[in-house]
């Protein structure tokens, strides 16, 4: 009794030791190095190759790759070469339109997708005015390296800047125009 | 007798094409202006908002005309108590005749700024009612902050490069009836501005309607209070730091503050190549 009370801890640890080996091989993926080249087109290709080879769970990392490389080499043509690749990636069932959109807007375009919403400002938008202005903030960041750092588009930045501030100013006014019929 | 038909005027192809030109030019310009009626424009300004405007700058210049004399009057005097170094000798006779001449032109002062500040409180608390009521209808009720944003950008958000706009804030350095006078030109001159320039305006002119508002509820509330304080400083022919404080801060109120005026720099100048347009934008 007293042994077989022994022995039985060790095979237990035994059986989960066996266990974790067989899930750690089932959850094996392949690897999914990043982009070694400096080249945008190249390292487009390679990205295109590892998504649609099991490594479409890493899509932020390579869009992120990507958007860095990119830096490296910046012109006005990016804009169309990534709107190019996120599109292919709808194609291929990587990404919803509208995740599509949320992409490329977010880094190339001026307009704030943290503006998004289909409810009036009074009701909705004041009462989380901070939140919205946060996000617009980040959101600003990641134009400036879309907009300015990869496209050379200083135009747009500098707009998508302006735009910041304006809406922090007409929201301000707005809200408390709202707040005052209360 | 002349048994002879009228002439029937023979088909002209050419005519015939060119009355079809016609018909068809001034159909699409009939579209084209029913498309320009219904496009949605903001009503930000109602033409009370011009005239309140108008008329609080007329009282602001009113008032400033008041109280630049007895300001002078006021800074000539403490010049004088300086120099006669009076500081420190409060009970000498001669400075407490200075002291109570200060006090009394403070008084006058307080006096001209008690009398014109309803008329100015007034037209202030008209154009932020007016110009309230337009932001919560407009911008707050009937906007999105996605249809709020469309507005702000304009129409050629992508192609077009950011045009230098002026910029209200930071009116510190403006005297107060050339604050106004400014905003009643740029009102009056709106139907030449778009929609994303009005809303701006609308929120700038609101906010410092707010902030004026404020600023004379509680001014008022001071010259009360001062004004008891100064009488009663009279007989004793003392001249208090707050005076001073007080006389200072009408001053930059009323004729600006200089060294306040703050710069806004504009960004640099942009690259001209701005071509691409994805079909994911939005």
């Amino acid at each position: 009794m007293i042994t077989q009370n022994l022995i039985s801890p060790v095979k237990i640890l035994g059986m989960i030791a066996a266990l974790m080996t067989i899930a750690a091989c089932a959850s094996t993926e392949p690897g999914c190095p990043s982009p070694q080249t400096r080249n945008l087109d190249s390292a487009i290709g390679f990205v295109k190759t590892s998504l649609n080879t099991g490594c479409e769970s890493h899509f932020d990392r390579y869009y992120d790759d990507l958007l860095t490389i990119a830096e490296g080499d910046p012109k006005p043509e990016n804009k169309r070469i990534f709107s190019e690749f996120l599109l292919w990636s709808g194609d291929q069932g990587l990404l919803s339109t509208r995740q599509a959109q949320e992409y490329y807007n977010r880094f190339f375009n001026v307009k704030f997708m943290s503006m998004k919403g289909d409810y009036n400002n009074c009701s909705h938008t004041c009462p989380n005015k901070q939140r919205m202005l946060f996000d617009m903030e980040r959101e600003l960041s990641d134009k400036e390296r879309g907009l300015l750092k990869v496209s050379e588009d200083r135009d747009g930045y500098y707009r998508a800047d302006r735009l910041y501030q304006e809406v922090e100013l007409v929201l301000e006014a707005t809200c408390t125009a709202c707040a005052a019929s209360r | 007798m002349n048994n002879k038909r009228p002439l029937a005027i023979p088909p002209d192809p050419a005519r015939r094409q060119a009355t079809l030109g016609l018909l068809l030019a001034c159909s699409l310009l009939i579209f084209a202006q029913s498309v320009l009626a219904n496009t949605p424009t903001i009503r930000l300004f109602p033409t009370t908002v011009v005239e309140d405007l108008k008329q609080t700058g007329n009282v602001a210049r009113d008032m400033e005309t008041g109280l630049q004399e007895v300001i002078g009057r006021l800074d000539q005097q403490q010049q004088l108590y300086v120099e006669s170094k009076c500081d420190g000798a409060e009970n000498d006779p001669g400075c407490q005749r200075l002291a109570r001449q200060i006090g009394a032109t403070y008084l006058e002062m307080l006096t001209i700024m008690e009398e014109r500040l309803p008329d100015m409180e007034h037209t202030v608390n008209n154009t932020r009612i007016s110009l309230e009521r337009g932001l919560r209808n407009e911008l707050g009720k009937k906007m999105t902050p996605w249809q709020l944003q469309e507005t702000l950008v304009g129409k050629t958000a992508a192609s077009a490069p950011a045009q230098a706009s002026p910029t209200l804030r930071g009116r510190s350095g403006m005297r107060l009836s050339e604050r106004f006078r400014q905003y009643y030109q740029l009102v009056a001159t709106s139907g030449s501005q778009s929609d994303q320039s009005l809303a701006v305006l609308a929120s700038d002119i609101y906010l410092d309607m707010e902030e004026t508002s404020v600023l004379i509820e509680r001014t008022r509330q001071e010259i009360a209070r001062a004004t008891l304080m100064e009488q009663l400083n009279q007989s004793f022919g003392i001249i208090t730091p707050e005076m001073m404080e007080v006389v200072g801060g009408v001053k930059t109120i009323l004729f600006g503050d200089e060294d306040a005026r703050a710069l806004v720099a504009g960004p640099p100048p942009g690259s001209v190549e701005q071509a691409y347009r994805s079909p994911l934008e939005q």
